[in-house]
């Protein structure tokens, strides 16, 4: 049996105490990457800290700012939040593909991002909605652009003592289509071996990719090529995605596969958010 | 050995305080310590379902769960289907289309099945497949399954 303390406080000051008290403290979300990383030896906790009374942590809104979800927002919830169904599919998509409809009823996006898989599937959604992530300490709250957030894999922006708040995607929201694509080994539970989202601005487009970096990241050279240089062939705006990622070789997939197939699926986004 | 914490919840309907091992997976304390062993034991890293159990009316494989997080809530495990001797419909319907071979997987998909019931009442096939997405058979007997599921739907 694992060994360490267990501590479930709904109070914030308390919570970042808490934080600072020990070396290797970790926050509890919907448990589905800690658990599985205690199991494994990957995280060796002193003190776990559930934050699941955490009040704060559980809006889900939508106001003129935008949509913000809560730090404890399940990813099935934000899959049935009409505001994210009916402005920002993309998230909606992303949430959806994620492990399996058990592991979304627990698994949250903070605990996503947090993890900082570079192959996350709430990330490359994200990053295409410029999406905010809102960090809260002892020392005060601020904001982060969510591809700041992501420093390589298994490392986020976080400093000691500091909390993920929420998420918000600010208005306005994208007018146009947006896709997710995951190819993995399965239909279900599997990590993607490529994740790519493409956003669609009106005549302008944004791409994310995800697993093929060290973190996700926007596909900058296929986004100049179509915005700025006004670039129609698809084929062609999807190869140079090659200059904007290095991915590696793992159990999921070689590089060069990855290679290949992030370049598909980026020119299949295109076509079905800019046209045919 | 880890230390213990006590905590208040509702099993199958009745309520009960125990004491929970800060270490131990809620998948752990049903089987060994509540000792319900119905709810099955795989991968215990979220992948099959055969844990799966109702937390608070959802499904969630309980070997992603501590045991101290059950405090203040309520659980469903197979064992409460069956009533004085008489199947769950879907335990009937399971039967009927002999839904199974080795059945380790059954426990688990009867539970995520009559989640998906009480949310849905007449499900499609990909309602089905979309609330099964985590629960694995090893033997195949998925056709049986879906037709088993959509038979309980019509009783
Ligand atoms: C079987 C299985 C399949 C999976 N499939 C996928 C998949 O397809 N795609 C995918 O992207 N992921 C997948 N995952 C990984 C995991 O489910 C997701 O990353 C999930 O979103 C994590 O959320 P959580 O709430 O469970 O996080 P937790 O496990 O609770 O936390 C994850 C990490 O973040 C920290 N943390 C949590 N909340 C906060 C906070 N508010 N502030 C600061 N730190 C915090 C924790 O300390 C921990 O280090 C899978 C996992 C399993 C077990
Ligand atoms: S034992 Fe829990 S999902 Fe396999
Ligand atoms: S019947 Fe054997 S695993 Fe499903």
């Amino acid at each position: 049996m694992l060994s360490y303390e267990y501590i479930k406080t709904g109070d914030l000051q308390e919570a970042f105490k808490l934080l600072e008290s020990r070396e290797h403290v970790y926050p509890l979300a919907g448990g589905t990457d800690l658990i599985v990383g205690m199991r494994g030896g990957k995280f060796v906790p002193e003190l776990i800290l559930d934050l699941k009374d955490i009040e704060e942590f559980k809006v889900l809104t939508e106001d003129n700012k935008g949509i913000t979800i809560g730090a404890l927002v399940t990813l099935n919830e934000i899959c049935q939040f009409k505001p994210v169904v009916d402005n920002i599919p993309i998230l909606a998509e992303g949430c959806h593909s994620v492990g399996s409809y058990m592991i979304r009823n627990r698994a949250t996006i903070a605990g996503n991002i947090c993890n900082a898989s570079p192959a996350a599937d709430t990330s490359a959604p994200l990053y295409c909605l410029d999406a905010v992530v809102n960090i809260i300490g002892s020392g005060g709250s601020r904001t982060v652009p969510v591809d700041e957030f992501f420093n390589g894999p298994g490392q986020n922006a976080l400093n000691k003592g500091e909390l993920v708040q929420s998420v918000t995607v600010l208005k306005p929201y994208p007018e146009g289509k947006g896709v997710y694509f995951k190819a993995s080994r399965t239909g279900s539970v599997d990590l993607a071996t490529v994740g790519v989202a493409v956003q669609s601005w009106g005549d302008r487009v944004k791409v994310a990719v995800g697993a093929v970096a060290p973190t996700p990241v926007r596909a900058l050279s296929v986004e100049n090529a179509v915005n700025e240089y006004g670039e129609k062939d698809w084929s062609k705006a999807a190869a140079l995605v090659n200059n904007d990622i290095s991915p590696i070789t793992d159990l999921r997939g070689s590089r060069e596969y990855r290679y290949h197939i992030v370049e598909v699926l980026v020119r299949r986004g295109l076509e079905q958010t800019m046209g045919v | 050995m880890s230390e213990k914490i006590t905590i208040s919840f509702t099993i199958n309907g009745d309520k009960e305080t125990r004491e929970a091992a800060v270490g131990q997976t809620l998948l752990s304390f049903i089987r060994d310590e509540l000792h319900l062993t119905g709810t099955k034991s795989g991968c215990e890293i979220g992948e099959c379902g055969a844990c799966t159990v109702l937390l608070n009316g959802k499904p969630v494989n309980s070997c992603l769960v501590l045991a101290v997080e059950l405090d203040g809530k309520e659980l469903v495990t197979i064992e409460a289907l069956s009533k004085n001797g008489k199947l769950d419909k879907l335990q009937q319907t399971f039967i009927d289309h002999a839904a199974f071979q080795c059945g380790y997987c059954t426990p688990g998909m009867i539970i995520s099945a009559k989640a998906l019931l009480e949310r849905k009442p007449n499900p499609s096939d990909e309602d089905i497949n979309e609330a099964l997405s985590g629960n694995l058979c090893r033997c195949g007997a998925y056709q049986e399954i879906r037709a088993a599921i959509k038979d309980a739907a019509k009783k």
